[in-house]
């Protein structure tokens, strides 16, 4: 699927490397680094060297081991020439994973934590998005047990519209999610490196990964951060997004609290349908015994009926998804121990 | 687990503070005599009140004690779940952890398992528990699940609950409340019957249910019935579901025909139909396009069970040497 630290030789295109990696050494295990630090790159024009020399400095003043994985999404381009001259320059320090095709951040994460050594990861926008100098904090909160730093971006920098939907977008979440996450739009984020090992994101999860991994036990903290910059559009974005954003927040509402038990899901909304089409339905019957009205051409008898239908297909979907979770998930586990007394 | 021992206790307590010193010495009171390898485990469900401290307390005097502590708040059936996945016995018994439930009736439980059953369901035949609100919605549950499901219990409330080891390893617990949990090993197999357990008043703390569990278990009753009875069969589920809708349809055409009569019979106008056959008709239709609907669901199942390889050798077999 992916390539990892592709060989000049291999791929010419690439771009020359002065430096070959060194020899695989002890250093070679996962966990004798402190820190990795896993930037996406999703354009060209990322700025690698600001974010490398950034998080650089405040992890070597803070006295942490450290390593940073670039990820590169599909992305030819400057970006990927200034990476090569980072590792001349920083060695192993500096990692490069290359996609050929863009896959998205879930899924340059994921691969990124199969390659990275250290113990904590911690990701980064592709430009200095925050104040560098939170991440010390961020880390001294990992090392007070927390599992998963989350930033808060406060105050914003960015434009007032833009403030103002994320704050809406995070409202909905905290809404429909029933969790108080005030910034789900930063990925700034401190991560222990078990609950990424754990929990598996794909697709659009990347946004919601402190939702998830709130749900799925861990303990998440949320922290201010000083917000330097905003990349990114202003304004309205398409439609699309809006639709995009909508059907994330469902299908994590959906997989965080239903994935055991879909029949609740499925059997609540269908029951709500098919009992407003029944009440629809007693008025309509009430019309007809009381008041002797004829109901026979009216369109809300169609429509109750309709909605009983409607409602009574949802709770038949409900009973799909139990078969499938009882045949395909049976071992699957709804809780999270955290320790044992033997 | 290789470390077999002969009973397990498994009390899911959620802040619990004031009756945990008395419940750990009832258990021990009623477990002690009976001669037996046992351990109790406690499922912390993150509770808040130092329930926790109390545990681990007690846990310095009593080598039997096991802790299980959940990163957060996960319910009781999770805290069961992970009991049963934890306990080592060739028993294991759960037991209420508010005192409501009498540890003496567990060696009552372990006699009555060895006149040859799997599964013991309590049965607080006089429960101290409001009528409204507590005892009315359990009993009108306890017999529309005896309905559907064929399982006869009085009172599958009730957390005091006796099972044989093989049977918890057959048995799928992910999101079932415990109530269910003997419809589900007779669904697989097991002799379940029930007795008649001692039930006291709540001493300490409050009760931890509210009125609203009703129209969950009533889904969870439909989704109980579907896979512990028609797992291996789902088509026949649906495909009952399928033949109501077609009869509910069947009903309403024949409706239709009655009430406009003969002389007015679509095809004598030229096709062309009153509203009153309209309505009829599409009414009609719609039911029926439930009864393919639901067919096609069923075959949808199928299709899940089939690829889930559920009927693999492998998964028989184990069946089977549990059986045997």
């Amino acid at each position: 699927m992916f390539a990892t630290e592709p060989n000049p030789k291999d791929n010419p295109s690439a771009g020359p490397v002065s430096s070959q990696w060194p020899p695989i050494g002890q250093t070679e295990v996962v966990g004798s680094l402190d820190v990795t630090v896993v930037v996406p790159v999703q354009s060209g024009d990322a700025e690698v060297r600001q974010v490398l020399q950034a998080l650089g400095c405040e992890l070597d003043r803070e006295g942490r081991s450290w390593e940073m994985i670039f990820v590169f999404d599909g992305v030819q381009g400057p970006a990927w020439e200034k990476v090569e001259a980072l590792r001349s320059e920083y060695g192993r320090k500096v990692r490069t994973i290359h996609f050929k095709n863009p896959f998205g951040e879930s899924v340059c994460l994921s691969a990124a934590v199969e390659k990275a050594l250290g113990r904590i990861i911690v990701t980064s926008p592709q430009y200095v998005q925050v104040d560098p100098i939170e991440l010390g904090d961020m880390l001294d909160e990992i090392d007070r047990g927390a599992d998963f730093v989350a930033p808060w971006r406060h105050p914003r920098v960015d434009p007032v519209l833009n403030r103002v939907q994320s704050v809406l977008f995070n409202f909905v979440i905290r809404m429909i999610i029933g969790m108080r996450f005030h910034d789900l739009n930063c990925y700034f984020r401190a991560i222990r490196r078990e609950v990424l090992e754990e929990v598996v994101i794909y697709g659009d999860m990347y946004r919601f990964l402190p939702v998830i991994a709130f749900r799925r036990g861990y303990r998440v903290v949320e922290v201010k951060v000083r917000h330097l910059q905003e990349w990114g559009r202003a304004g309205f974005f398409g439609l699309g997004v809006y639709v995009r954003r909508l059907l994330d927040i469902l299908a994590v509402m959906f997989l965080t609290k239903f994935t055991l038990k879909p029949l609740r899901f499925f059997g609540t909304l269908g029951g709500l349908v098919t009992l407003s089409g029944t009440m629809l339905t007693a008025y309509l019957t009430i019309e007809k015994l009381v008041y002797n009205e004829g109901i026979a051409g009216r369109p809300l008898l169609l429509i109750a009926v309709l909605l009983i239908v409607l409602g009574v297909q949802i709770i038949g979907f409900g009973l799909v998804g139990e078969i499938i979770i009882y045949s395909q998930a049976r071992n699957l586990k709804e809780y999270r121990i955290e320790r044992i007394w033997e | 687990m290789s470390l077999s021992i002969d009973l397990s206790i498994v009390v899911p307590i959620y802040n619990e503070a004031e009756s945990l010193k008395i419940l750990h010495g009832e258990i021990q009171a009623a477990a002690a005599p009976m001669g037996l390898s046992w351990e109790l485990i406690l499922v912390d469900d993150c509770s808040t009140d130092g329930s926790h401290r109390i545990a681990l307390e007690l846990r310095k005097n009593d080598p039997h004690l096991r802790i299980v502590r959940f990163s957060r708040n996960y319910g009781q059936t999770a805290a069961l779940a992970a009991g049963f996945d934890q306990s080592r016995g060739d028993v294991v018994v759960t037991l209420d952890g508010d005192l409501q439930n009498d540890p003496a009736d567990i060696p009552k439980m372990l006699k009555e398992l060895e006149r040859g059953f799997d599964v013991i369901a309590g049965w607080r035949k006089d429960r101290q528990d409001g009528f409204v609100l507590r005892r009315l919605p359990s009993m009108i549950a306890n017999r529309m699940i005896a309905i559907v499901t064929g399982v006869a219990i009085h009172d599958t409330g009730c957390t005091l609950k006796a099972f044989r080891r093989e049977v918890i390893e057959r048995l799928p617990i992910y999101a079932e409340q415990h109530r269910f949990l003997p419809v589900m090993s007779q669904g697989s197999g097991a002799r379940v019957t029930e007795m008649i357990v001692n039930h006291r008043p709540r001493l300490f703390g409050s009760s931890k249910y509210g009125i609203g569990r009703a129209w969950r278990v009533l889904l969870d009753l439909m989704a109980i019935k579907l896979i512990s009875q028609f797992s291996q069969r789902p088509l026949r589920y649906f495909g009952f579901l399928s033949f109501l809708f077609m009869i509910f349809g069947g009903f309403f055409a024949s409706v239709g025909l009655i009430t406009t009569g003969a002389q007015a019979a679509a095809f004598e106008n030229n096709w062309t139909v009153n509203t009153w056959q309209q309505t009829v008709i599409s009414v009609t239709i719609l039911i029926w396009m439930l009864m393919v609907f639901f067919a096609m669901l069923g075959l949808l199942a199928e299709l899940v069970v089939h690829a889930s390889g559920m009927h693999k050798r492998s998964a028989l077999s184990r069946l089977m040497n549990e059986q045997s």
